[in-house]
C-alpha cells in the first residue's frame, strides 16, 4: 500500500529526486554550531502559536463585553482550554526570546555580511511584525493587564510631533483604547499580520536556499574569499547532509523549546498573567504597577529617560534603521568578530545596555 | 545500526504518545459544550401572578424574579446584583428593585437607575403562549 | 564614518541615561499617563483641598489621610456619598443646597449610613442596640462599633470586651461571639482560599460574588444582636458556604491535574529531545 503511494507519487512529482536535490545532497557545513538552529526553532514556535491560535479562536468572542468572559471561559471551562491558552501566551514570550537569540547569534558571526545583507533586513522586518502580533494579541483578553499596558504602548507614538498624535489615533481607533481598539487589534492579530509574516518567511528562507548557509567565521577555512561579484550558490561538498543530520539536530533544538515551554506551564504558569491580567479591563481605575511586556521595556524605558520626547522616538527609530541596515554600514570583509574589537565592543555594549534598560525598567 | 533503528522505534513510540497526549485535548476542546444545565425551563400560569405583584424561583442555579410590570407585561430577570453579587429585592411600592447591601436601585426593565452596578440585571427569557409564561 | 556615527548614537544613549533623574520621570508620568486617554483622570475634589491645607481647624485636618486607610476609599466612596455636597465647586462644597449635611447628629448616624446599607440598617432598627439609640439617644450607633473615618472591613474582632463592656457586660457578647465563630472562620477560610486561587490565575469572580452574598447575609442578620436568630440560621449557612466550598475543592484539583498534565508534556518531549539527540550521534559517525 505505502510502497504504491510512493510509487505513485514518484511517477508524478519526482518524490526522490526531490528529497536527494533538496534534503539529502543539500549540505550545511561540517562546523555548524548549535546556533544555526534557532531560525528554524523559531520557525517551528511560529507555527505553534498560529495553531493554538487557531484553536483559541473557537471560543474567543472579539468584543470588549464579552472578550475577558471568553478567555475566562476557555480558561475554566472548556475542556483543555488552557492548554492552549498557556501554550499560546508562554510559546509568544519564548518565540521572542528565540528570534532575539536567533539575530544575537546571525550578528556575532557575521552572517549578516555581503551576499546576505537582504536576509538580514527581512529578517529584522520580521521581527518588528513579531512585535506587533506581541503588541496587538497582548490587548486581546480584554484584562487590566491589557488595557493598561496597550494604553501605555499606544501612548509611546505620540511623542513624535504633529504627527504622533495622529499615528497613536489610528492605532487606538481614538482618543483612548476601547472596543475600537480591541477590534483593530483583533483583525490585524488574525488577518493581516499572518499573511505578511508567511510572506516574509517565505523569502527569508528562499534567500537562505537560493545564496546557502554561511559558515560560522571562527575556523580558518571558513569561506573563500573571492570577492561577490557575480552571482554563486554557497554550498559544501564535504559538509554534513541536511537530512538526516541538521533536521536531527533542528528537532532536538525543537524538543528543547518544547521542554522549556511545558516546564513555565507547569511551575510558573503565572509568569505571564499576573494578577491584573485576571481581572476585567476597567478604563477609569489605573492599576497601580503597569509595565510593557519585557521586550518592550527597553525602549519604554529609554523613552521614560530621555527628557526631550522626540529626541527619544527619533533616537529609537535611527537605532531600529541603524540595526536594520546594518549590512550596508558594516561592509568591511572581516566576519570574524573576534578579530575586530571595536565591533566586538559595540556589539556588547548595545547588548549590555539593552539589559540595563530591560532590568531599569522593570524595577522603576 | 542495530542502536539506530531500537532508537527509531523508541522515536515512534514517544511520538504517538505526543500525538495522543495532545489529539485527547483536542477532541476535548472543540466538542460542543454539554447543555444539560444550561437551560433550566419553567412554566407559570398567568393568574399566578397578578399585576404589579412578582414571584421568586431560582433558574439555572441562579435566583430570579418574574415581575408582572402594570402596562409593561412579564419580565424575568436575575436577582443577583451586578456590583457584588447580592441578592436585589422587589419593592413594590415604588416599582424598583434594590440592592439591600450597597443600595443599587435597578429599574423594573433591570437598567441602573443609582448606586454602585456596573451593568443592569441579566435577563431571561420569558414567553407568553396564551395562558402560560414560558421561561428559559 | 558609518562606525563613529553609531558610536556617537550609543554614546549620547549612555550619557542621557546616566544623567537622567526622577525629574524626567515626572514628566513622562504627566505627559503620558495622565492624559485624558489615559483613562479616568482622577480629580482631587475641593474638600480634600481644604482638609489638608492649614485654613482648617487641626482636627479636621487629619480626615483625608484616615480616610484614605479606609475601607471606603478602596471602594470608591468619597466625602459627599456620606456628608452630601458638592466636591466640584469650592464655593458651593458645603452648602445645604447641595445637600451637605455636616457631621451628623449621634442619633441620625444610622440613616447615614443606612443610605448605601440598607439592609443592616434595617436589622440594626428592630436590634436591642437600635431601639436603644432611638429611644434614648444614647446607645450604640454605627460609628461606635466601626469607627467613622478609617472604618475597615468588618470582621468578628470588632466584638471585644473593650468595646462591648462599655455599655453592658460582656457575657452576652460573649455568648453571640460563640454563636458566630464557627460560620465566620470558615468564610475567612474560603476567602484565603479564594485568594489562593487568584494568585494561581483562576477567576473566582462568581465564587467570590456568593461568598459575599452569603457572608453580607449573615453579617447583616448579626446586626438584629439576636443570638437566637443566629444559631437557627447557622446551618443554613453552613450549607451555603459548603456549596461554594465545594466548588473551590474542584477547582484545586483541577490546578492539580493541570500541573500534572503538562509536567507529563515536559517529560515526553524530554523523553524526546534525548532520543533524536542520540539518533542524531548514530548519523555522525
Amino acid at each position: 500500500m505505502w510502497q504504491r503511494i510512493k510509487n505513485g507519487l514518484e511517477v508524478r512529482i519526482g518524490l526522490e529526486d526531490l528529497i536527494n536535490t533538496k534534503l539529502k545532497n543539500y549540505t550545511v557545513p561540517r562546523n555548524t554550531n548549535i546556533f544555526y538552529t534557532l531560525g528554524g526553532v523559531a520557525l517551528v514556535a511560529f507555527i505553534i502559536q498560529a495553531i493554538s491560535g487557531f484553536f483559541l479562536l473557537i471560543y474567543y468572542v472579539p468584543h470588549s463585553e464579552h472578550a475577558f468572559r471568553s478567555v475566562q471561559y476557555i480558561m475554566t471551562v472548556a475542556p483543555f482550554g488552557w492548554l492552549f491558552r498557556l501554550m499560546h501566551v508562554v510559546g509568544s514570550n519564548l518565540l521572542v526570546a528565540v528570534i532575539f537569540l536567533h539575530m544575537l547569534s546571525v550578528f556575532f558571526m557575521g552572517s549578516y555580511k555581503k551576499p546576505r545583507e537582504l536576509t538580514w533586513i527581512v529578517g529584522w522586518l520580521m521581527l518588528l511584525v513579531t512585535l506587533t502580533f506581541c503588541l496587538s494579541g497582548y490587548l486581546l483578553p480584554w484584562s487590566q493587564l491589557s488595557y493598561w499596558t496597550t494604553t501605555v504602548v499606544t501612548a509611546m507614538p505620540t511623542a513624535f510631533p504633529y504627527v504622533g498624535d495622529y499615528i497613536a489615533n489610528l492605532l487606538r481607533g481614538g482618543e483612548f483604547v476601547s472596543g475600537i481598539t480591541l477590534n483593530r487589534f483583533f483583525a490585524l492579530h488574525v488577518a493581516f499580520l499572518p499573511p505578511l509574516l508567511v510572506g516574509l518567511m517565505v523569502i527569508h528562507v528562499f534567500l537562505i536556499r537560493r545564496i546557502g548557509l554561511s559558515s560560522p567565521p571562527f575556523d580558518e577555512s571558513a569561506e573563500e574569499a573571492r570577492p561577490w561579484t557575480e552571482y554563486r550558490h554557497v554550498s559544501y561538498p564535504n559538509g554534513n547532509s541536511f537530512y538526516p543530520y541538521f533536521v536531527l539536530k533542528e528537532l532536538y533544538m525543537v524538543a528543547l523549546y518544547l521542554v522549556v515551554m511545558f516546564f513555565v506551564i507547569t511551575f510558573l504558569p503565572t509568569l505571564f498573567l499576573p494578577e491584573a491580567s485576571n481581572i476585567p479591563a476597567n478604563p477609569l481605575r489605573t492599576p497601580a504597577y503597569i509595565k510593557p511586556q519585557w521586550y518592550f521595556l527597553a525602549p519604554y524605558q529609554m523613552l521614560k529617560l530621555i527628557p526631550n520626547k522626540f529626541l527619544g522616538i527619533s533616537m529609537q527609530i535611527a537605532l531600529i534603521g541603524t540595526f536594520l541596515l546594518w549590512p550596508f554600514f558594516d561592509t568591511k570583509k572581516e566576519r570574524n568578530i573576534l578579530k575586530r574589537p571595536l565591533l566586538l565592543a559595540t556589539f556588547t555594549a548595545s547588548l549590555l545596555l539593552w539589559v540595563v534598560l530591560t532590568m531599569w525598567g522593570r524595577s522603576s | 545500526m542495530k542502536r539506530r533503528k531500537f532508537l527509531k522505534s523508541l522515536l515512534a513510540l514517544l511520538g504517538s504518545t505526543t500525538l495522543i497526549s495532545f489529539a485527547y485535548p483536542l477532541v476535548r476542546f472543540v466538542a460542543p459544550p454539554s447543555r444539560k444545565s444550561e437551560v433550566k425551563r419553567l412554566s407559570l400560569q398567568k393568574n399566578e401572578i397578578p399585576s404589579g405583584e412578582a414571584r421568586e424561583v431560582v433558574l439555572n442555579n441562579t435566583p430570579a424574579i418574574i415581575i408582572n410590570r402594570p402596562g409593561k407585561g412579564y419580565i424575568a430577570l436575575s436577582k443577583v446584583c451586578t456590583h457584588l453579587g447580592c441578592l436585589v429585592e422587589y419593592n413594590k411600592a415604588k416599582g424598583e428593585l434594590i440592592c439591600p447591601c450597597h443600595a443599587g436601585v435597578f429599574s423594573l426593565d433591570g437598567k441602573v437607575l443609582s448606586g454602585p452596578p456596573p451593568k443592569p440585571l441579566s435577563e431571561f427569557p420569558l414567553r407568553v403562549e396564551g395562558e402560560t409564561i414560558l421561561i428559559g | 564614518m558609518r562606525y563613529i556615527l553609531s558610536i556617537l548614537l550609543l554614546l549620547t544613549l549612555l550619557t542621557v541615561t546616566t544623567t537622567a533623574d526622577a525629574g524626567y520621570r515626572d514628566i513622562f508620568g504627566k505627559e503620558f499617563l495622565t492624559k485624558p486617554w489615559a483613562g479616568g483622570l482622577v480629580e482631587e475634589s475641593v474638600c480634600i483641598e481644604c482638609h489638608t491645607s492649614d485654613i482648617i481647624k487641626p482636627e479636621f485636618r487629619d480626615i483625608p489621610q484616615e480616610w484614605k486607610k479606609s475601607w471606603h476609599y478602596h471602594n470608591d466612596v468619597s466625602c459627599e456619598n456620606c456628608h452630601g455636597g458638592d466636591p466640584e465647586d469650592a464655593e458651593m462644597a458645603m452648602s445645604p443646597e447641595r445637600g451637605f449635611i455636616g457631621t451628623p447628629k449621634y442619633s441620625e448616624v444610622p440613616e447615614v449610613c443606612g443610605k448605601c446599607h440598607i439592609g443592616i440598617l434595617k436589622n440594626y432598627l428592630e436590634s436591642g442596640h437600635g431601639k436603644a439609640l432611638k429611644a434614648s439617644k444614647t446607645g450604640p450607633n454605627c460609628v461606635t462599633c466601626h469607627g467613622s473615618h478609617n472604618i475597615q472591613k468588618a470582621s468578628i474582632k470588632i466584638i471585644n470586651e473593650s468595646r462591648c463592656s462599655k455599655c453592658h457586660s460582656y457575657e452576652r457578647a460573649k455568648i453571640m461571639k460563640q454563636a458566630l465563630f464557627l460560620t465566620e472562620k470558615k468564610i475567612r477560610e474560603i476567602d484565603n482560599d479564594l485568594k489562593k486561587l487568584r494568585s494561581e490565575g483562576v477567576f473566582t469572580d462568581e465564587e467570590d460574588r456568593s461568598l459575599f452574598r452569603t457572608h453580607v447575609e449573615y453579617r447583616t442578620l448579626f446586626h438584629t444582636v439576636n443570638v437566637g436568630l443566629v444559631k437557627k440560621s447557622t446551618d443554613k449557612f453552613a450549607k451555603k458556604l459548603g456549596l461554594i466550598e465545594e466548588k473551590i475543592d474542584k477547582t484545586f484539583k483541577e490546578l492539580e491535574f493541570r500541573k500534572n498534565f503538562s509536567a507529563f508534556l515536559m517529560m515526553v518531549f524530554a523523553g524526546l529531545g534525548i532520543v533524536i539527540f542520540l539518533l542524531a550521534r548514530t548519523y555522525k559517525d
